[in-house]
C-alpha cells in the first residue's frame, strides 16, 4: 500500500510564468500553533464546546483529527466576514463529541487549515462533569462553589493568580484532586515558559491541610480524606505565582479509588493473571484478575481494572508477549541470593523498601548478547531505576541509569547488546538510584536476545503541502546492535492527490528524505501519515525477512532561547492547504554526478506568489543555528556554500546550489535529495517548500 | 625562670625539715593551722627540662579542697630537700635537674607551720638530651604566639619566615626553621647565635617584639634542641589525646587568684605536665583575667571560663564570683523544669530574677516568638479580659496547635511560615542560587515539615540524604547551595551541630580538638553525591537530579567517631550519627538555637558555636532541655513549648537593682528587636495595610517570603537587615540598628503612606465613628497589644484638643505608637 507514484516531469520555467496572473493573492505561509484549549477537559459521554487558541491564524480550519477511539471534533463554524477580507483568527470554537466508552486520559489534536497543518494541541478526557472557572476566585472570600465530583479546569492566566474552589465534604469522605497541566505543555511548541502549579487543600478556617507540588513531574496529585463535615477549598496556583493565558488545567476532585500501577507491572498476553492495584482509597480492591488479549502488540498499553466500585481510571500496563516472571518474597537482595530467571523473558518486581535492591540470575553461553531495559517511570512508577549486570561474583560488567528513548532522555534504564564473555551465571541487579522504594516502585525487566535493528524518526510532525507544489519528510535513522544495511522508506495514508517519492537512507548514512508532491488540483484533505523503513537487504544479510520500523514523529519546539528542539508526537500529518507563499520550485536538472573531488551546480529558480517579497533561503540540509535535522546528501557531498546563492530577497527568485564531492566520497547512485525553499516563520519555524527529487550520484574516482 | 637557692644552709634545713616530716608521717598540721591540699602528691619529671606545677588549695570541710577552697599556691612556701634532683619555685614549679628522688616541703602560709612534703622522682636527665620539634620546640612557639595567625603564621608569614598556623604542620616549620634561606636562622654550631634565638630575645631587632627570656627554660629547650640536631621528633609520643585541667571550676569573689595546673595525656597513655607550655585565654576579661603561667585572677562578678590549649587539644576551667551571697527567690515558683534550672544557677550566682510581665505583655511576646506575627486587638482584648487561670497556657497551646480543636489551632500556618524563614535563612534557600523552581521547592518542603511538625531528626535526615530531582525534592537543593563536598562539610557541621569546621580545612582547629584529618574524614561523607540531567520537567524544566555517583564509595568518619561505611550512600551513616540520641551537639545546637529566638540569648554565644570550650552558661539547663529534646523525639513545638510555658520566659523584661549587672542568666527577659519580616508584618497589621511585595499576591506577609534573592526585594526589609542568606552564620542577621532604620520609621513612606491611608485603619476607625477613647484604644491594642493607661488616655485628650483634626491626631498618635520602643521591640 505504499505510494511510490512517480512525479510528474515536465516542469518548465515558462509554464510556471503562464500561471502566475491567474492566482489570487498571496498567502502567508504560517501554519497555525496551537497554545491552548479551554477548557482543556471534555467529559466522555458528552457533547462539549471549547475555544481553541493559537498562534497565527485559525480562520478556514475545516477538521480536526484526534488521536485515539471515541473522540471526535468540529469546527463550529464561522460567519463568512462581510468585506471578503480574510479574517485573522487566534480563537475559534470546536466541538469535541466524546463516546460514553472513550478511554479517559489525554488526547492529541491538531487541525487542517488553509494555511496548513496545526501544531498538536490536547484535551484530556475524564469521567465527571467538566466545571469550568468563572469570574474572579483569587481569594478565599470569592472562591467558586463546586459539587464533587467535578474535573475543575481553569487557567493560571496571569501573574499572581490564584483559583480557588470551594466546596463540602463530609468527615471520612475520601478526596483526591488530579491536576492536568505542565505535562500538557511539552507539545506546545511556541511556549515559552511553562506553568508549575501547586495545590493546596485548607478547612473552613483557613488552615492547610494538605498540599502538592510535584507528584507527578510538575503536576501535583492530592490524595486525603476530610477529617471534618464541612467546608473546604482547593487553591491551585502556579508555585511561583507566575501566570499565562494559555496556562490550562484540569484538575479531576472525586472520591474514587485512584490507581497509580499495578504490581506485576508485566502482563503476559493471552493469559489471565493476578496482580495488584497500586494507588490510592484502594483498602477495598485487593487482588484483581487481568487478561489482555493475545493479540494486541508487545509494550505499554492502558487498561482499566475492574475494581468493585467500577471501572479503575486507565492504568499502565506493560503488555509481554515473552514469558513473565515475578519477584519472590523479597530476600533477592544480593547476588548469592539473587532469583533465578529464564532469559529472554519479562521480570516485573518492585523496590519494596528503602535500600531495597533486587537479582535475578541467569545462565548464559558465552558469545550470547543480550538486551535488558527496565520499563518503570516510562509507566507511571515512581522508581527511578539503576540497573547493573554482574558477574556470579558480583563484579560489574555493566551499567546504566538512565538512557534516551525516543531521542528524550528518561530516568529508565538500558544495558544494550550485552555480550556474555563465558558461559556461566549472570545477575541482573535493579535498584532506585536514589535508593528509595515503596509500593509505587515497580519496575518490569524486559530481557531480550540482542538483535540488529534501527529506529526511524521524522522531523517533524507535519508537512505541509499546497496545490502543485511539493514538500519534504526527512527521516533519521538509529542504529542499534551492529544494523550497518541501507534502509528503503515508503509512505501511508497520504490525502488525496498527493503522490510521495520515497528515497532511502544509505548503509553509511544517517538521514533519507520523502519528497511529497500535491496536483494542481488537490482539495484541501488531512491525514496522519505512516512513514515505514525497510532494511534493503543485500547478499550478506542475515537470512529472514527483511528489517522494519515505523518511524516516530517529532514536533518541533521553539525553546527559549530560539534554539530548536523535539518532543515525540503520535502522528505526522500531511495537509493540503491554499497556494501560499512560493508557487513552485524549479531545478536545472534532476540528477547530477558527481566525480571525487568535484563539484556541480544546480540552478533553482522559484516562482513567488504576487506580493510576496520576503526572504527565502535555499539549502539542501535541514538546519537551524548550525544543528542539521536532515540531510540525504550522500556521504562527502557537501554544499559550497561559497559558490551557492541561497539567500534570496525581494522579488528575485533565482539562485544556485554548489554541490562537491570530497575526494574520498564513496561512490553512490541516485540518492535522493530536495532543495528546500525556507520562509522564517519565527527565529526557529520556518515553512518550508520543496523542489522535485534531486538525484544524486557520485562516480568511482 | 627563678628556683629555690641550694647552698648548704639551705641544705642543712632542708635535713632537719625531712626528719621532721618524716616523723609526722609525711603531714604536720598543728590544731588551728589552716590545711590545705597540695595537687599532686606525688610528681614525677621525666627528661630534661620536665616542669610540673604544684597547686595549693585550702581545705575548707572534710579532708579535701572544694571549688570554693582558696588557692594558697602563691602563699605557701616551697624548698627542695634536694635541688640536685628538683627545683622549686615560688609559685610552685618544680623544674628537673637530676635524676633520683627528693621530697619538695611546702609550708603552709603566713608563718604557719603546717607542712606538706611532695615526693618527687626525676628520672630520663642526660648530658646529651634528645630534643623533638614535634614534642618540645612546636609548643615553645605556640606558647610564645610565634606561630599565630597575626605572626609567622600569616598568609605570606612575617619578615620572610613563614611558619604553619598553629605548628599543624610540623615538618614545614621545622625546615622553616633549619633549612630555608640557606639555613641562615640557625646555627647548629653556636646555636646561641642563632638569628631564631637572637630575634624573640630582641638581641636583633623584631618586628613581633620580647617573646622569649634568655634565661628562660624554653630559651635553654631550644638551644639544646640545636645542639642535638635539631630532629623532628624525640622518638616519644607527641599525639595528645587529652588534657586534664586542675581546678576544673572555682567560685570565689572578685579578686580571687587561681593558679591551674594543666596535665597532656599522650596516645601512647604517657602523660606530662605541661602548665608551662599551655596556652591560655579568658574568655570574658570582665569576669577575669589570665596570666601566660596559668594564674587566674577575677575581676568581675559573674561566670566565665578559662580556655587552655596544648597540643591541638582544649579544655575550659570555670570560675565563678557570685553577685550576691544570698539570692532571694522569693514568689518564684517554678511551672517546669527550665525554672528549677534556672533557679538553681539565680542560687548560685546570687542573682534575684524580675517578676513575672503582665497578661498583654506576654501574649505580645509570645504571639511575636512563636509566629512572628502581633496579635490582633481582638486578640489582645479577648486575652487580657480572660478569667481563665491557665489562660497563659492555652494561648501557648493555640498558637502552636496542639489543641487538637481545628478551630482552636488556626495560628499553624503562621507558625510554619514564622519557622520556615528562620530555617531558610540558615539554610540559605535564595532564588540567587537555585533558580525560582529550586527555591521554591525548598521552600515548600521547609514549610510543610514545619506545618506538619516533622520531628527535627527526620528534617535533618531528609536534608543531609536529599537525592532526585531539585525542583520534585526540595531538600535536594541543599546539594546545589552547597554545591561541594567542602560547603557541606561545614554547613552541616555549623547548622546541625553548631560546630565550626572551616578552620580544621586549612589547619588544626584553634578552639577545637578537630584536624584536618577530621575535616576530611568527615567531608568524605559528601564526596559521591553529583548530579545528572532530566527531563522529566519537559523540555524547558532544566531540572537537575541529585544522585549518588556509583561506585564512587569509601570510609567517612563522623566527628569523635570511628570510620563508616556503606556500600551505596555514605550521606546514610551520616544522617543516623547525626540524629542520633546519643549525639549531644546534634540536640544541644538546636536547644540552644531555641532558647537564643525565645530568651534573647543562648546559653553559648555565638548560639552556633557549640565546643568544649565554650560551655553553656547553664550546663544544667542545657542538659536537661536537650534531654527533653531528644526525649521528645526532637518534636520542636514540644521544645518550644518548654521554653515559653516556663516562669522564666514569662519574666519582665525591666531589671531590677539585684539583676542589672546579669547579662547571661535570664533573670530578667531580655528584649529583641522586631526582625525585618515580622516588623513589616507588625506595620501592616497596625496601620491595617497591607505591603504589596512585588509578583507576589497582596496579603503575602513578609514572613511568608520564600526568597532572599533580587526577586522579592523589598526596600524596608533590605534596610531593616533581612539577611541574602550568603551565610549559614546566625549572625548573618544583624540586630543592630543603624540610622537609616531610624530614619525610614521616622520619616520614610512606608509607615508614613501606610498611616495615611484611606482604607487604613485611622481611616477606618473614623469612618465608623467611633469613639475618642476607643480610637485610641484599637491603636494601642493593634500596635502595642494592650489598652492604654488613664495617663496616656488623658495625654491623648490633651493631643486630641491640640491637633488641628481627630484625623491628624490619631495619624500622628498611630506613627508615634509605631516609633515608641514598646512596638519596635519584643519585650
Amino acid at each position: 500500500m505504499f505510494h511510490h507514484r512517480p512525479l510528474p516531469v515536465i516542469f518548465g520555467f515558462a509554464a510556471i510564468l503562464l500561471t502566475v496572473a491567474a492566482l489570487p493573492p498571496a498567502a502567508v505561509a504560517q501554519y497555525p500553533m496551537l497554545m491552548g484549549l479551554k477548557p482543556v477537559a471534555a467529559q466522555v459521554g458528552q457533547t462539549s464546546e471549547h475555544t481553541i487558541s493559537s498562534r497565527y491564524n485559525l480562520y478556514g480550519a475545516h477538521k480536526v483529527l484526534v488521536t485515539g477511539r471515541g473522540v471526535t471534533a468540529e469546527i463550529v463554524p464561522v460567519a463568512k466576514p462581510k468585506d471578503g477580507k480574510t479574517p485573522n483568527l487566534t480563537t475559534l470554537k470546536l466541538k469535541f463529541t466524546i463516546a460514553p466508552d472513550a478511554l479517559p486520559g489525554v488526547r492529541d489534536f491538531r487541525l487542517a487549515t488553509p494555511r496548513g497543518a496545526s501544531t498538536v494541541g490536547q484535551i484530556v478526557i475524564v469521567r465527571d462533569k467538566v466545571v469550568s472557572e468563572t469570574g474572579n476566585n483569587d481569594s478565599a472570600a470569592k472562591a467558586q462553589a463546586i459539587k464533587l465530583p467535578a474535573t475543575i479546569c481553569g487557567a493560571i492566566e496571569k501573574a499572581e493568580d490564584v483559583d480557588i474552589f470551594k466546596f463540602t465534604a463530609s468527615k471520612g469522605q475520601p478526596l483526591s484532586f488530579h491536576v492536568r497541566s505542565q505535562r500538557l505543555q511539552d507539545r506546545i511548541h511556541d511556549l515559552q515558559k511553562h506553568v508549575d502549579p501547586i495545590l493546596t487543600l485548607r478547612s473552613a478556617t483557613g488552615s492547610t491541610l494538605a498540599s502538592s507540588d510535584n507528584y507527578h513531574f510538575a503536576d501535583p496529585f492530592l490524595a486525603t480524606t476530610a477529617p471534618a463535615d464541612g467546608e473546604y477549598t482547593l487553591e491551585i496556583r502556579d508555585v511561583r505565582y507566575q501566570g499565562n493565558s494559555h496556562w490550562q488545567y484540569s484538575i479531576e476532585s472525586h472520591s474514587r479509588p485512584v490507581v497509580e500501577t499495578i504490581h506485576p507491572l508485566a502482563v503476559a498476553l493471552g493469559r489471565d493473571v493476578m496482580l495488584a492495584p497500586v494507588g490510592h482509597h484502594l483498602s477495598a480492591a485487593g487482588t484483581l484478575k487481568i487478561n489482555l488479549p493475545a493479540d494486541i502488540p508487545a509494550g505499554q498499553s492502558w487498561q482499566r481494572l475492574a475494581l468493585t466500585s467500577g471501572p479503575s481510571n486507565p492504568v499502565r500496563v506493560v503488555a509481554s508477549s515473552l514469558p513473565t516472571a515475578v519477584e519472590g518474597s523479597g530476600g533477592n537482595n544480593d547476588v548469592k541470593s539473587a532469583q533465578p530467571v529464564a532469559v529472554p523473558s519479562t521480570i516485573s518486581g518492585r523496590i519494596e523498601s528503602e535500600s531495597d535492591i533486587d537479582c535475578y540470575v541467569f545462565e548464559a553461553k558465552k558469545g550470547e548478547k543480550y538486551t535488558f531495559e527496565v520499563v518503570a517511570r516510562r509507566a507511571g512508577s515512581a522508581l527511578d531505576p539503576h540497573l547493573r549486570i554482574l558477574d556470579s561474583t558480583g563484579k560489574q560488567l555493566s551499567l546504566n541509569d538512565d538512557f534516551r528513548r525516543l531521542k528524550r532522555l528518561t530516568q529508565d534504564s538500558q544495558v544494550e547488546n550485552f555480550s556474555v564473555p563465558a558461559d556461566g551465571k549472570y545477575v541482573i541487579e535493579v535498584r532506585d538510584v536514589h535508593l528509595r522504594g515503596g509500593p509505587r516502585h515497580v519496575y518490569a525487566v524486559r530481557t531480550t536476545k540482542a538483535v540488529p535493528y534501527f529506529e526511524l524518526f521524522l522531523d517533524s510532525d507535519k508537512t505541509q503541502l499546497t496545490p502543485a507544489t511539493h514538500g519534504v519528510i526527512f527521516v533519521r535513522s538509529e542504529r542499534h546492535n551492529g544494523f550497518a544495511g541501507a534502509i528503503d522508506l515508503a509512505v501511508d495514508h497520504l490525502p488525496p492527490g498527493v503522490t510521495a517519492r520515497c528515497g532511502r537512507i544509505l548503509a553509511n548514512g544517517t538521514d533519507g528524505c520523502i519528497i511529497l508532491s500535491a496536483d494542481a488540483d488537490a482539495k484541501p484533505a488531512i491525514s496522519n501519515i505512516s512513514v515505514t523503513g525497510t532494511e534493503i537487504q543485500t547478499a550478506k544479510s542475515p537470512s529472514g525477512p527483511p528489517l522494519t520500523d515505523i518511524a516516530r514523529p517529532m514536533q518541533e519546539t521553539y525553546m527559549p532561547g530560539g534554539g530548536r528542539n523535539h518532543w515525540p508526537v503520535h502522528t505526522h500529518a500531511v495537509n493540503v492547504g491554499e497556494r501560499s507563499d512560493i508557487r513552485s520550485i524549479q531545478l536545472s536538472t534532476q540528477a547530477v554526478t558527481l566525480k571525487p573531488g568535484g563539484s556541480t551546480t544546480i540552478k533553482v529558480n522559484f516562482e513567488r506568489a504576487p506580493g510576496f517579497t520576503k526572504n527565502v533561503t535555499l539549502d539542501v540540509m535541514f538546519q537551524h543555528l548550525g544543528t542539521v535535522y536532515g540531510n540525504s546528501l550522500p556521504k562527502g557531498v557537501t554544499i559550497d556554500a561559497g559558490a551557492s546563492k541561497t539567500l534570496i530577497t525581494g522579488k528575485a527568485n533565482q539562485g544556485q546550489i554548489v554541490l562537491k564531492a570530497a575526494k574520498d566520497a564513496p561512490p553512490v547512485k541516485m540518492q535522493q535529495v530536495s532543495v528546500m525553499a525556507n520562509i522564517s516563520i519565527n527565529f526557529v519555524m520556518k515553512a518550508t517548500f520543496s523542489s522535485p527529487p534531486l538525484m544524486v550520484t557520485v562516480t568511482k574516482p | 625562670m627563678r628556683h629555690s637557692p641550694t647552698g648548704p644552709v639551705q641544705q642543712l634545713l632542708v635535713g632537719c625539715l625531712l626528719l621532721t616530716t618524716c616523723i609526722l608521717s609525711g603531714q604536720a598540721m598543728a590544731a588551728g593551722e589552716p590545711r590545705f591540699e597540695v595537687v599532686p602528691g606525688k610528681a614525677t619529671l621525666a627528661g630534661n627540662f620536665a616542669r610540673v606545677q604544684l597547686v595549693v588549695s585550702e581545705i575548707i570541710d572534710g579532708d579535701r579542697s572544694s571549688d570554693r577552697s582558696t588557692d594558697l599556691t602563691r602563699k605557701v612556701l616551697y624548698t627542695s630537700l634536694n635541688p640536685d634532683v628538683v627545683s622549686v619555685s615560688r609559685s610552685g614549679e618544680l623544674l628537673a635537674r637530676g635524676n633520683g628522688t627528693t621530697r619538695v616541703e611546702v609550708m603552709g602560709p603566713g608563718g604557719s607551720k603546717a607542712v606538706q612534703l611532695v615526693e618527687v622522682s626525676v628520672s630520663g636527665v642526660t648530658a646529651d638530651p634528645a630534643i623533638g620539634f614535634r614534642q618540645q620546640i612546636s609548643p615553645i612557639l605556640s606558647k610564645h604566639g610565634c606561630n599565630s595567625g597575626s605572626c609567622h603564621a600569616a598568609q605570606y608569614g612575617k619578615g620572610g619566615f613563614k611558619l604553619s598556623v598553629f605548628g599543624y604542620n610540623a615538618d614545614f616549620d621545622r625546615k622553616a626553621i633549619i633549612r630555608e634561606r640557606h639555613q641562615r636562622r640557625v646555627s647548629l654550631v653556636s646555636p646561641r647565635e642563632s638569628l631564631f634565638l637572637r630575634k624573640p630575645t630582641m638581641q636583633v631587632p623584631h618586628g613581633g617584639g620580647h617573646r622569649l627570656d634568655q634565661q628562660s627554660v624554653d630559651h635553654d629547650i631550644l638551644v639544646a634542641w640545636l645542639l642535638s640536631g635539631a630532629a623532628l621528633s624525640s622518638g616519644k609520643a607527641y599525639e595528645v589525646t587529652r588534657l586534664e585541667v586542675f581546678p576544673k571550676r572555682r567560685v570565689g569573689t572578685v579578686g580571687t587568684t587561681q593558679q591551674l595546673r594543666v596535665i597532656a595525656h599522650y596516645n601512647d597513655k604517657s602523660i606530662r605536665d605541661v602548665t608551662a607550655w599551655a596556652k591560655y585565654d579568658s574568655m570574658d576579661e570582665s569576669i577575669l583575667e589570665v596570666a601566660p603561667s596559668g594564674l587566674i585572677t577575677t575581676s568581675g562578678r559573674g561566670q566565665a571560663p578559662v580556655m587552655i590549649r596544648f597540643g591541638s587539644q582544649a579544655d575550659i576551667s570555670m570560675f565563678v564570683t557570685p553577685f550576691a551571697t544570698n539570692a532571694k527567690l522569693d514568689g518564684w515558683k517554678n511551672n517546669n523544669f527550665v525554672d528549677e534550672l534556672a533557679a538553681a544557677k539565680f542560687r548560685e550566682l546570687g542573682i534575684e530574677p524580675s517578676g513575672l510581665c503582665d497578661d498583654a505583655t506576654f501574649l505580645r511576646r509570645v504571639t511575636l516568638d512563636l509566629i512572628g506575627t502581633l496579635p490582633s486587638p481582638e486578640m489582645a482584648r479577648a486575652f487580657i479580659d480572660s478569667k481563665v487561670p491557665d489562660k497563659r497556657q492555652r494561648i501557648i497551646d493555640e498558637l502552636l496547635g496542639l489543641t487538637g480543636d481545628p478551630a482552636r489551632d488556626r495560628f499553624n500556618d503562621l507558625y510554619a511560615a514564622w519557622w520556615t524563614l528562620k530555617w531558610a535563612d540558615l539554610i540559605r534557600n535564595s532564588s540567587n542560587k537555585l533558580g525560582e523552581q529550586g527555591m521554591w521547592s525548598l521552600h515548600n518542603w521547609i514549610r510543610e515539615s514545619f506545618r506538619t511538625n516533622k520531628s527535627f531528626d527526620r528534617f535533618v535526615g531528609e536534608l543531609v540524604t536529599a537525592k532526585g530531582s531539585i525542583y520534585s525534592s526540595g531538600p535536594a537543593n541543599y546539594f546545589r547551595i552547597n554545591s561541594n563536598a567542602n560547603d557541606l562539610t561545614e554547613s552541616t557541621a555549623q547548622l546541625f551541630l553548631g560546630i565550626r569546621l572551616e578552620c580544621a580545612k586549612c589547619h588544626h582547629h584553634p578552639f577545637e580538638k578537630y584536624s584536618q584529618g577530621d575535616y576530611n574524614g568527615f567531608a568524605a561523607f559528601f564526596k559521591s553525591v553529583g548530579t545528572k540531567r532530566s527531563e522529566e520537567f519537559g523540555l524547558f524544566g532544566g531540572e537537575s537530579v541529585v544522585v549518588v555517583k556509583a561506585g564512587a564509595t569509601g570510609k567517612a568518619t563522623p566527628l569523635d567517631g570511628k570510620p563508616v561505611e556503606h556500600p551505596l550512600d555514605l550521606r546514610i551513616p551520616l544522617a543516623k550519627w547525626l540524629t542520633s540520641k546519643q549525639n549531644e551537639f546534634f540536640s544541644q545546637n538546636v536547644v540552644n538555637r531555641y532558647v537564643s529566638y525565645l530568651l534573647g540569648r543562648g546559653l553559648v554565644e555565638p548560639v552556633d558555636d557549640l565546643r568544649s570550650t565554650n560551655p553553656p552558661t547553664n550546663v544544667a539547663l542545657m542538659n536537661a532541655l536537650s534531654k527533653h529534646f531528644v526525649e521528645s523525639n526532637y518534636d520542636l513545638k514540644a521544645l518550644l513549648r518548654a521554653i515559653v510555658s516556663s516562669r522564666l520566659y514569662q519574666l519582665r523584661s525591666q531589671p531590677t537593682k539585684a539583676n542589672a549587672g546579669d547579662t547571661r542568666f535570664y533573670s530578667y527577659y531580655r528584649v529583641k528587636r522586631l526582625a525585618a519580616e515580622p516588623l513589616l508584618d507588625a506595620v501592616d497589621e497596625a496601620t491595617g495595610v497591607k505591603t504589596k511585595f512585588k509578583s507576589l499576591p497582596l496579603g503575602t506577609r513578609a514572613i511568608e517570603l520564600p526568597d532572599a534573592g533580587d526577586f522579592y526585594s523589598n526596600y524596608f526589609l533590605k534596610t531593616f537587615a533581612k539577611p541574602k542568606r550568603a551565610s549559614v552564620c546566625e549572625c548573618e542577621r544583624s540586630s543592630d540598628e543603624n540610622l537609616a532604620q531610624a530614619l525610614h520609621t521616622l520619616n520614610g513612606d512606608t509607615i508614613a503612606s501606610k498611616v495615611a491611608a484611606k482604607n487604613g485603619r485611622v481611616g477606618k476607625l473614623l469612618t465608623a465613628k467611633s469613639t475618642h477613647e476607643n480610637i485610641v484604644e484599637e491603636l494601642y491594642l493593634a500596635t502595642l497589644a494592650r489598652r492604654p493607661s488613664a495617663e496616656e488616655q488623658a495625654a491623648c485628650r490633651e493631643f486630641l484638643s491640640a491637633s488641628p483634626s481627630p484625623k491628624e491626631c490619631y495619624e500622628d498618635l498611630l506613627w508615634a505608637l509605631l516609633n515608641s520602643k514598646q512596638f519596635l521591640f519584643v519585650h
